[in-house]
């Protein structure tokens, strides 16, 4: 008797586990909410990162940091960075940001000038203003690592 | 009346730096810090949000630039007008220095005061934007009366004085509806009757700690709608004194213009009850 009460328990807990499993399984299949989603998919992301570089190029300045950096395997690092940061299926394992920008006399007026750029482009390739706000609040912490070891 | 001419004047001007600059923008002698983050010139000089410093520092100089300011204020209450004009220099997102120039009209009761305004203020640490804790400035601001005839006359025991204060200020990105919210804080130490316009000090008491706050949303990057707080002292038995208080919308069409308006309820001053009214401020920055 005691022993079908347990099993019994233990078949109801599977089931509500899995479900739940199940259900947010399916919610993260259809849910639109995430950032990754509501910036317009990865589609929008790499436009936002080709836009960007083109604004840098732009930027006697700035593109000096870029003089010894594949293009193409930073536009792909920062993408994936983009993804993985705005809850999309992906997940960045390049180098942490104090390492991947360490020596490089990066200052602050430069920091601002790229987080200007990186918002222009992402207005031009129509991400909404809410998106917007919610990626740059998630990079927003990254000031302190990639100012580290300046 | 030369007075008021070199008050119309400087307002011409600021006026003039503005159209020039809305005109030209030219995004080469902007500061690189981000849209807004300068906040807007506060009635007495220094960076702020119209009542209250705040303790981002002035225009949109960032690291190794420099950022210079001049805004031209007016204040239409009840029984009073405000008219201020003023300039900021940013060092390098270290220093601000401001001067300000106040005219204060009793409309009702007759007359004028006038008051200078001497700020420095200096980050401390931090950033709006980017840290976790915001950005910390402490700052002072020595003011002096004119003409000290009339808050002698109210009990005030000085015609000079200076306010030292506190202030942090953050952005909390996406904190409202997907907008982002700046919120500040700031603690002054203060013997100002008024601001300074009545003196300093008087027979109800001296220098005191004082608490400012504001919150204001960035409904787009450009446009930024709030409320301010700004708690005074009440030195002086024959003038009550009332808190401050503000709704703030402050328009930044470029780096370079900014135009503030707001409604005012600033209390009972100088003897006559329940001030309120309006108020527009025009920033050029370059």
């Amino acid at each position: 008797m005691r022993l079908t009460d347990i099993s019994a328990r233990h078949l109801m807990l599977t089931c509500v586990l899995v479900s739940a499993w199940s259900l947010s399984g399916c919610a993260q299949r259809h849910d639109t909410s995430t950032l990754y989603a509501r910036m317009g998919g990865q589609a929008t992301i790499d436009a936002v990162v080709e836009n960007l570089l083109y604004r840098i190029a732009d930027d006697d300045e700035v593109v000096s940091y870029f003089t010894n950096t594949n293009i193409d395997l930073f536009a792909t690092s920062f993408a994936t960075q983009l993804c993985d940061i705005s809850d999309g299926p992906c997940r960045y394992e390049g180098p942490p940001m104090d390492r991947a920008h360490q020596t490089m006399g990066i200052t602050d007026a430069h920091f601002n000038r790229v987080v200007a750029y990186l918002d222009a482009a992402m207005q031009e390739e129509g991400v909404p203003l809410s998106a917007r706000n919610d990626m740059l609040g998630r990079l927003a912490p990254l000031y302190e690592e990639i100012m580290r070891l300046q | 009346m030369s007075r008021h001419l070199f008050s119309k004047r400087c307002l011409a001007f600021t006026a003039c730096l503005a159209l020039i600059a809305l005109l030209t923008a030219a995004p080469s002698v902007a500061g690189s810090r981000i849209l807004g983050t300068g906040a807007v010139s506060a009635i007495e000089g220094a960076a702020g949000g119209g009542l209250s410093p705040w303790a981002v520092l002035t225009s949109t100089a960032s690291e190794s630039e420099l950022g210079v300011t001049a805004s031209a204020t007016r204040a239409r209450l009840d029984d009073y007008r405000l008219s201020v004009i003023g300039t900021s220099v940013n060092i390098h997102d270290r220093m601000e220095f401001s001067i300000a120039r106040q005219t204060f009209e009793l409309t009702t009761l007759g007359g004028e005061i006038e008051q200078d305004i001497y700020g420095g203020k200096a980050r401390l640490f931090g950033d709006v934007l980017y840290h976790p804790l915001g950005i910390w400035s402490v700052g002072v601001l020595h003011k002096r009366l004119v003409d000290g005839t009339v808050p002698t006359a109210l009990g005030a025991d000085d015609t000079r004085g200076t306010d030292a204060y506190i202030s942090a200020s953050k952005l909390l990105f996406n904190a409202f509806l997907g907008r982002n919210v700046l919120v500040n804080g700031t603690l002054r130490n203060t013997s100002a009757n008024q601001g300074g316009l009545l003196g300093f000090g008087g027979d109800q008491g001296g220098r005191d700690w004082v608490a400012e706050g504001s919150v204001g949303v960035f409904i787009t990057p450009n446009w930024i709608v709030g409320t301010e707080y700004r708690q005074k002292p009440d030195n002086l038995s024959v003038a009550q004194e009332d808190d401050w208080q503000s709704l703030y919308s402050a328009y930044f069409f470029n780096k370079h213009v900014s135009l503030t308006g707001a409604w005012l309820d600033l209390g009972d001053i100088a003897g006559l009850p329940s001030q309120r009214g309006g108020y527009v401020s025009l920033q050029a920055a370059f």
